[in-house]
């Protein structure tokens, strides 16, 4: 219950954060345009390298969803703001996991990120010829979800890593998600790379969404797309343990060191 | 059982050096007693360990050596119990979400120390109540002053209802305005009960606030007293503040035997700082006959005590 | 000469404590990685060329937008800002130098392209044309630059400069037809990709690494010099504007 309670109330800086930095026209032009050009940009590239119709599908449809991976390895830099506003020694003396207030503190990007996907899944890809059922669509709209969320967890566990590297913190927010963009399946199947990268993809909640989301673009049955989804699950939850022990073991570094260079 | 109390607490930072280069202690062998509902100044230049033991008692720095107990709680092996009983305001601008309200500002906080619903709710509007921010609750933190973010730090360590309240350098940075508001905040809550242990360096603020005083240098305390008794360790110590002395005369009261120091201050003042009241006489007769005309004779304030204790760095930071 | 130095070594100095700049050494192979493999993956022909030299022309891109992005920000942020507004000196040279530096790293960015696409993929690329290329790589980071100038001043007036950084980067890849030529966008397009240099870097990079002869290489080397010339012409005049509006109206830091 507390957990829940914590994130609710951290978010409220999530969503005066989302207000400074962006309008509704900001969002709509600044934002979603240039997501729809990368997205647009990538599909294009498969056209030149002679991709069929299936090809392009797969790569506006990977694409499509890794935008909102993308926009939630922002968590990684967000989490950093946290020392701007000189809180993170009050965070250290509450009783509060301070995990669960950083989950809320950058929620913004997993409710932004999903909306983009679902704008570039059902707004872009159709140009591209992808075609939806309507019984597709909620499906989707969860498994777009439950991409972002996962995600977060994993960027989370990043972000619980170099909160005290502020010079890299974006080198590892774009690594990841470049990394995660050659590896899990965006653009070309995960089976195509050599086991040893395989195995970094399968800890990767994105693999398995983004298999879930192309099961369910195959008219897949509801067992597979069941089971991808709940490995994406799975991996998330992991990452979000791990989170949950980094930003502990933040603190308590914090509490051995001392000095205002932790916190 | 005390609301604070230290046992030979030892704090050092590792890559801190003195001159000698041994490791220097922040706190050394630092003994403390709090009592329940007192409020309690520690008073030192900075750098003199005042900050390590606030970070100490509230769980964020954890004791080298030694012992730390709030409530009779542990500080490290209790650290959950003692997060509960303690409020924390650290001064300055910094540990507020300054695009939050200042409601939600509270109610995040509240939120973090377990309160919820109706009870979360109540609490914030309370505390907006009682430090005279409910016209500018639903105003944006950035947007305040710099006296109503102070206040805004006092509620939100009160968020929790605590029993004991700590206060790190709270006035740091204030206007006379608001360093007199958060002083009147101060004397409401020692009618409420809490105890509250203060650090500052403004002796005028101790004198103003504090039952009690402990007096830190170097990581040591040099001495606790009640903050009236604090002036009897000098209390013989009076001293003369005279203007416009003629050098003879002036010549004349330094060689005097009961005649500590002889200061000059601004606009041709002296203060002569004597060691017993006999002195005090005779210093006066002295200046009397010599002519000087503008004289006034006081007991020792806070000021003296602190400065004849800790030396004349005053308020420089030590290295 | 010595304002261009200044700025040129004061940049490579920051560079040096903030990581963030570098960041586009580690990202430029990883964005080849990503090109070759959907080249790889595909049937048509060897995009090879394309997957080495759209990296370094987006490296070169993100940098000129950091610049003017960040480094005027920062320099915002740390009141520094003031002072070069205040100093005598002309702000368009130390910036112009500041800018080439950042520029240099870029074409680091070219070298480890090439050799991703040689390890990685074993698509040792031949260099046909090594002069083109290389007077290409040249002109390209120049007209970079002049184009961050006139970057600048818009950053400048915006509260986010930061979101404008971001939004102009993969609609100007296309625009610029980093990695798929122009041809390919709808015709309506064209003419505004036309306008910007990449364009013309994009294209003349590429060919210098095909076989055949290239076209007129010095007249579209010109072009590309122009635009970007053009590009920094036009932001000095707005920068000025700016900094003269900023220094009667006072309001630099709230901008």
């Amino acid at each position: 219950m507390q957990p829940f309670l914590v994130i609710r109330h951290s978010a409220a800086n999530a969503f005066a954060d989302m207000r400074a930095i962006y309008t509704w026209r900001v969002w709509l032009f600044g934002w979603l345009g240039r997501m729809l050009a990368q997205v647009t940009f990538f599909t294009l590239l498969g056209r030149s390298a002679g991709g069929g119709d299936e090809r392009i599908a797969y790569l506006v449809i990977g694409n499509s969803v890794m935008t909102c991976a993308l926009e939630c390895m922002s968590v990684v830099a967000s989490t950093t703001w946290e020392r701007i506003s000189g809180t993170l020694v009050l965070l250290a003396a509450a009783p509060a996991k301070p995990v669960w207030v950083f989950f809320g503190r950058s929620v913004q990007w997993p409710i932004s990120g999903s909306g983009t996907s679902i704008v570039a899944l059902f707004g872009l890809a159709p140009l591209f010829g992808v075609t939806w059922r309507p019984a597709q669509v909620p499906v989707l709209i969860l498994l777009v979800v439950l991409t972002a969320l996962t995600t977060y967890c994993f960027g989370l566990f990043l972000a619980a890593l170099v909160l005290n590297a502020n010079g890299i913190r974006n080198m590892v927010s774009q690594t990841a998600y470049l990394l995660m963009m050659i590896v899990c399946g965006v653009n070309v199947p995960v089976g195509e790379w050599p086991a040893p990268v395989r195995v970094v993809a399968d800890v990767i909640p994105l693999t398995h969404s983004l298999r879930a989301i192309r099961l369910v673009a195959a008219d897949a049955a509801p067992g597979p797309v069941a089971l991808a989804a709940g490995q994406a699950v799975l991996w998330g939850a992991l990452w979000l343990t791990a989170a949950y022990f980094a930003f502990d073991a933040f603190m308590n570094r914090g509490r051995r060191a001392g000095g205002t260079d932790i916190f | 059982m005390s609301a604070v109390e230290t046992r030979r607490l030892v704090r050092s930072y590792p890559g801190r050096k003195d001159d000698s280069g041994r490791v220097r202690l922040a706190l050394d062998e630092f003994d403390l007693r709090v009592e329940r509902g007192e409020v309690h100044g520690l008073l030192g230049p900075n750098g003199a360990g005042k900050t390590t033991l606030c970070r100490i008692l509230c769980t964020v720095l954890l004791p080298t050596s030694g012992t730390a107990e709030v409530l009779g709680h542990d500080v490290r092996a209790e650290a959950h119990v003692v997060r509960r009983s303690i409020g924390i305001v650290f001064g300055g601008e910094r540990g507020l979400y300054g695009r939050l309200t200042a409601r939600q500002n509270l109610r995040f906080w509240g939120a973090l120390y377990g309160l919820s619903g109706r009870e979360l709710r109540r609490r914030a509007d309370v505390l907006l109540e009682r430090t005279g921010l409910s016209e500018r609750a639903d105003d944006r933190v950035d947007t305040m002053s710099r006296g109503m973010k102070q206040r805004l730090h006092i509620a939100r360590g009160l968020v929790t209802d605590p029993p004991v309240l700590i206060l790190d350098e709270p006035t740091m940075g204030m206007d006379p305005v608001a360093a007199h508001d958060f002083r009147e905040m101060i004397k409401q809550l020692r009618s409420d009960g809490r105890t509250v242990l203060l650090t500052t360096h403004d002796m005028r603020e101790a004198e103003a606030l504090c039952d009690r005083v402990t007096l830190v240098d170097h990581g040591k305390v040099i001495a606790t007293e009640p903050t009236g008794a604090v002036g009897a360790l000098l209390a013989h110590r009076n001293r003369v503040d005279a203007a416009e002395v003629p050098p003879e005369t002036l010549a004349a009261l330094r060689a005097m035997p009961g005649v500590e120091a002889v200061e000059a201050g601004a606009d041709d003042t002296v203060r002569i700082m004597t060691v017993d009241a006999a002195t005090v006489t005779e210093a006066l007769r002295l200046l009397v006959a010599a002519g000087v005309t503008r004289l006034s004779t006081a007991p020792p304030g806070l000021e003296e005590v602190y400065l004849s204790l800790i030396g004349k760095r005053g308020m420089s930071v030590r290295r | 000469m010595r304002l261009f130095l200044n700025g040129f070594t004061f940049q490579l100095r920051l560079a040096r404590t903030s990581p963030d700049t570098f960041q586009v050494c580690v990202t430029a192979p990883l964005y080849t990685l990503i090109f070759l493999s959907i080249s790889e993956y595909g049937t048509g022909p060897d995009l090879t060329a394309y997957a080495i030299v759209a990296p370094t022309l987006m490296s070169l891109w993100i940098l000129a937008l950091s610049v003017a992005g960040t480094a005027l920000t920062e320099d915002r942020d740390l009141g520094t800002l003031e002072g070069q507004i205040a100093a005598p000196a002309p702000m368009g040279l130390t910036f112009l130098g500041r800018m080439c530096s950042v520029v240099l790293v870029g074409l680091v960015a070219f070298a480890e392209t090439w050799l991703v696409a040689g390890l990685v993929f074993g698509r040792w690329l031949t260099v046909p044309h090594p002069v083109v290329l290389g007077a290409c790589l040249l002109v390209t980071g120049a007209a970079t630059a002049g184009t961050a100038g006139l970057l600048s001043p818009l950053f400048m007036l915006t509260p986010s400069a930061r979101t404008l950084q971001n939004t102009f980067t993969f609609p100007f890849y296309l625009l610029g037809g980093v990695l798929v030529p122009v041809d390919v966008l709808p015709h309506w397009i064209q003419p505004a990709s036309r306008v910007v240099f990449l364009s013309w870097g994009a294209d003349l990079m590429r060919d210098s690494l095909a076989g055949p002869a290239v076209h007129n290489p010095v007249g579209r080397l010109l072009v590309v010099l122009l635009l970007g010339a053009a590009g920094y012409g036009v932001g000095m005049v707005l920068l000025n504007r700016v900094v003269g509006r900023v220094r009667r109206t006072g309001t630099l830091s709230q901008t």
